[in-house]
């Protein structure tokens, strides 16, 4: 690669997708492969001084193909970043957005605001599902520091970006996960309650959805769980998480397997 | 049909250097010094938004001295280069050697072939790692790279401070002691520079990937006192 200069009317600015694009770094279009690896359920949940991100560590083709991927990475500082679909795209769409982030700010000495973020997926959403099966959802996480509140956005599979202003989940096990998370969720949520809540739909989905993991206590492996506040992205231990979900699993096998008929 | 005069090639040459040095000599100069701890990049810059030192990459910084459009667009170029290479192999496979001799090339053909020289002195900065020594390579307008051991002044004054850098400081120091020689060196026996009109960047390792940061004028101040 040479030295990559412009002149001043093709000069793709700070995004770096934009600029991927011009040059070729970006992936191919218009291929027709189906049977690729597929990532699942992850969900976020908005409490008062942040945001809760859970995800599985499972990606699924015909058989378990991993157990142990990590569909929650930070964007940057103050944004996580998830994804659902097919596992290779969804991996480099991460890469992508990381970098573009920080491409931007590196560019012109100040950082994207998260609505600006949120929008700049959009295209590249649409650039692969749109010409590809290879379809990829991602779930966009933030604190917003300009207004000081943590934020959500989804995608639906043209690119559309929507806000939620309670909580959102993408992957197989959506339907199970959004199910716990309808009848749990509360707009006064402190950080517990959203972990507590983050936990039990994420093992919902486990149970009822065969591509999502649950909590694998043989192999130690636990779903991810992220917290997106002031503090910007931090990642919970694997000894809490495991005791969040340990808690749920004693619960469940005291009931015989019921949940119960409450949130419990 | 007029005949065109007759120029030689040496006397093409000179022409060009003299318009490119006067061109950088028009600017003010900064200072790049290896600390104890880092990399530091100062700059004489009266304006707050208009800078001379900027992030390449997780271990690489940028400086520019000379005319502002033409070493920004330099400046950009290395960052879509260093994020293109860092996303198309590894983060750790963007080395600033390979940057600088670009740019080395880029103002090379420019110097020859271009309608003008670029009137532009320019750095590159890299942070060593286990993988790669601590590097200050600095590029003239015709090309010249220069691979610099210890410490780099650029702009149309260079000689004159380099003398009174390389008397205060003759052994790598502290960012304290290292940042108050640079501002000294810069101002001169006659002139104290405001904190205002300083532009100060370092590279350091603080348990973070990227390692550039730019200081702020309290933290100048702090520095300084």
């Amino acid at each position: 690669m040479g030295l990559p200069l412009f002149s001043a009317h093709s000069d793709p600015g700070p995004s770096f997708f934009h600029y991927a694009e011009m040059t070729g770094l970006t992936s191919q279009t218009g291929l027709a492969e189906r049977d690729s690896a597929h990532a699942t359920t992850v969900i976020a949940v908005r409490y008062v001084g942040g945001v809760v991100m859970v995800g599985d560590r499972q990606a699924t083709s015909n058989y378990i193909a991993s157990r142990d991927v990590r569909k929650i990475e930070p964007a940057d500082f103050f944004t996580a970043l998830a994804i659902a679909g097919t596992a290779a795209r969804g991996m480099e769409f991460i890469r992508m957005a990381q970098l573009s982030f920080e491409h931007y700010e590196k560019m012109t000495d100040s950082a994207l605001s998260l609505e600006g973020k949120a929008n700049y997926l959009s295209p590249i959403i649409q650039r692969n599902n749109l010409t590809t099966p290879l379809m990829v959802i991602p779930l966009l996480a933030g604190w917003d520091p300009s207004h000081q509140v943590g934020r959500i956005f989804e995608y639906d599979g043209a690119g559309g970006c929507y806000e939620r202003l309670d909580f959102a989940t993408i992957g197989s096990g959506s339907p199970f996960a959004e199910s716990t998370l309808r009848l749990g969720f509360r707009s006064d949520l402190d950080l517990d309650g959203a972990l507590d809540l983050g936990a039990l739909a994420l093992y919902e989905a486990g149970d009822n959805d065969p591509s999502t993991a649950g909590p694998d206590f043989v192999r130690s492996l636990f779903p991810m769980m992220v917290t997106v506040n002031e503090k910007g992205f931090q990642e919970l231990a694997t000894e809490e998480v495991a005791e969040r979900f340990r808690v749920i699993n004693d619960r469940r096998t005291q009931s015989g397997g019921i949940p119960g008929g409450t949130l419990r | 049909m007029s005949m065109p005069f007759y120029v030689s090639p040496e006397q093409l040459i000179k022409d060009r250097a003299e318009f490119a040095q006067k061109g950088i000599a028009r600017g003010r100069s900064m200072v790049a010094a290896i600390y104890d701890r880092g990399v530091l990049l100062v700059a004489e810059n009266p304006s707050a938004s208009l800078y001379k030192i900027s992030e390449i990459y997780d271990r690489i910084a940028f400086a520019g001295v000379g005319k502002y459009n033409e070493f920004d667009r330099l400046r950009e170029a290395g960052i879509r280069w260093a994020d293109g290479t860092g996303f198309t192999y590894s983060r750790e496979d963007v080395d600033a050697r390979a940057l600088a001799n670009y740019y080395a090339q880029h103002l090379g053909d420019m110097f020859t072939e271009g309608q003008k020289p670029l009137e532009v002195e320019i750095l590159v900065a890299q942070l060593g790692s286990s993988l790669r020594p601590t590097k200050l390579y600095r590029i003239a307008y015709e090309g010249t790279i220069a691979d610099e051991p210890r410490f780099a002044i650029l702009g149309g004054d260079a000689e004159t401070i380099m003398a009174r850098f390389a008397e205060a400081d003759e052994t790598v120091q502290p960012l304290a002691r290292t940042l108050k020689d640079a501002v000294a060196a810069l101002a001169g026996p006659e002139r104290t520079l405001p904190t205002s009109d300083l532009e100060v960047g370092i590279l350091e390792d603080r348990g973070n990937r990227r390692t550039f940061v730019r200081l702020t004028d309290q933290q100048i101040d702090e520095l300084l006192s």
